[in-house]
């Protein structure tokens, strides 16, 4: 199994409160899914080893709707939102965004070059419904090198639609594919001959080795 | 990384004043006024950016989808320079695409309001009926700025948020030369296109490395 399709899924919710709640105190700060110390987290930072290549196909976060200034509950027409979320500050959600950064580099920027939050949620939201559908697609791929650390910010802007000391299901999502050992070897020679880095091509380039070899 | 996927994402909500550079936690509706096409990046409402949206010598972009909040009439039109993309048959200037037709979130209701202190969406759920394809390209050395509309006036009192989207293609450096190239040969300029005239010059290059080796000499 030496190419893997992965995921990881983030919640603000804390899990058996090993780590604290994503709360409204968050609110504004770029927060790492892996490590950042809010919701579900792991041991350690995100990285491929030298034998290791991931290629991120897709990231989404919770969504918001546009809402307008004065209403303070909701009508009967809840709108698909997840549980917990009031209007506030002229919107139904979190004003939630996802960026992600290989090293120490945002690879979402505005067009004047400035890195920006990243993908918001309504372009890309999680969980996907007949509500929220993605307007953006994660094309071309995102590439993690060997030896290179990388991580997925969650930035929530809209303090007051989520609780202040309970949270609310504020979610992060990526879909990525691990390539190691061999697989990873082709991965990088992809990489060198401009091919896209997929799952099809890596196995493409096998059957053109072993025809070479005449088999 | 000299190929990568963008967005922008507008909305009318700015922490003081009519805008604000950088996103912040008190930000709150801010109003614009009706029939006025409006910047989405340097048009001094809501979340802006520092300067216009322009390429360098080196960079090429493809702007591939576009998107508005459907509600007031809302529309979205792109302008390069000082040419407006979409036209009337008449060659005259339009709105551009309406968020009705092309909405932002997808599957977003089509008006927003309040009744009594609650929040009331319609009940519908819009898809887009518009495609931005072909793509549009922006040129090395060109400006360029997503327009936003609306043509119903907002609710003084209850002001609606409305955002606009836009997604895009960045070529920097050497990808960015590629996609001069593949213009210059009428090939539509995508990811996959500019990763096939590199695997091409990388085969000339190999055939031309083999050839004296083959008895060239």
């Amino acid at each position: 199994m030496s190419m893997r399709s992965q995921i990881y899924e983030w919640n603000g919710l804390a899990p058996s409160s090993s780590t604290g709640n994503f709360t409204s105190a968050n609110a504004g700060r770029a927060t790492s899914i892996f490590i950042g110390g809010f919701g579900n987290n792991i041991t350690k930072p995100a990285e491929t080893t030298a034998t290791e290549f991931v290629v991120i196909e897709d990231i989404a976060c919770t969504p918001t709707l546009p809402a307008t200034s004065t209403a303070a509950t909701l009508s009967a027409n809840y709108r698909g939102q997840l549980e917990g979320f009031t209007p506030g500050n002229g919107l139904l959600g979190p004003r939630a965004f996802v960026q992600v950064r290989i090293n120490t580099t945002d690879y979402f920027l505005d067009p004047d070059n400035v890195a920006n939050d990243g993908i918001p949620g309504s372009a890309s939201p999680y969980p996907r419904s007949l509500d929220f559908q993605p307007s953006f697609n994660l094309y071309p791929d995102v590439y993690v090198l060997p030896g290179q650390v990388w991580d997925i910010l969650f930035t929530g802007y809209n303090a007051g639609s989520w609780g202040t000391t309970t949270g609310a299901d504020l979610y992060a999502f990526t879909k990525y594919t691990l390539y190691d050992g061999p697989d990873a070897l082709i991965a990088n020679k992809l990489l060198e001959m401009g091919i896209s880095i997929n799952p099809g091509n890596v196995d493409w380039y096998k059957r053109s080795l072993l025809s070479a070899q005449g088999m | 990384m000299s190929m990568r996927s963008q967005v922008y994402e507008w909305s009318n909500l700015a922490s003081s004043g009519n805008s604000t550079l950088r996103r912040t936690t008190s930000d709150v509706p801010v109003t614009i006024p009706a029939d006025r096409e409006i910047d989405i990046f340097i048009g001094g409402y809501g979340n802006n950016i520092t300067k216009p949206a322009e390429t360098t010598a080196t960079q090429f972009i493809v702007i591939e989808d576009i998107a508005c909040s459907p509600w007031l009439g809302g529309s979205v039109q792109i302008r390069i320079n000082t040419t407006d993309y979409f036209q009337n048959p008449d060659v005259t200037r339009q709105r551009g695409i309406p968020g009705l037709a092309s909405p932002y979130p997808r599957g977003s209701p089509s008006s927003v309001g309040v009744a009594g202190t609650a929040l009331d969406y319609s009940v519908d759920n819009l898809l887009k009926s518009f495609d931005l394809y072909p793509d549009v390209y922006v040129l090395p050395g060109q400006v360029f700025q997503i327009l936003y509309s609306i043509n119903s006036a907002m609710n003084g009192t209850t002001t609606e948020v409305v955002a606009a989207f836009v997604k895009y293609t960045l070529y920097d450096g050497p990808d960015a030369l590629i996609a001069n190239k593949l213009l210059e040969l009428g090939v539509t300029i995508n990811p996959n296109n500019v990763d096939w005239y590199k695997r091409s010059l990388i085969e000339q290059q190999t055939r031309a490395a083999m050839a004296p080796a083959n008895g060239g000499a």
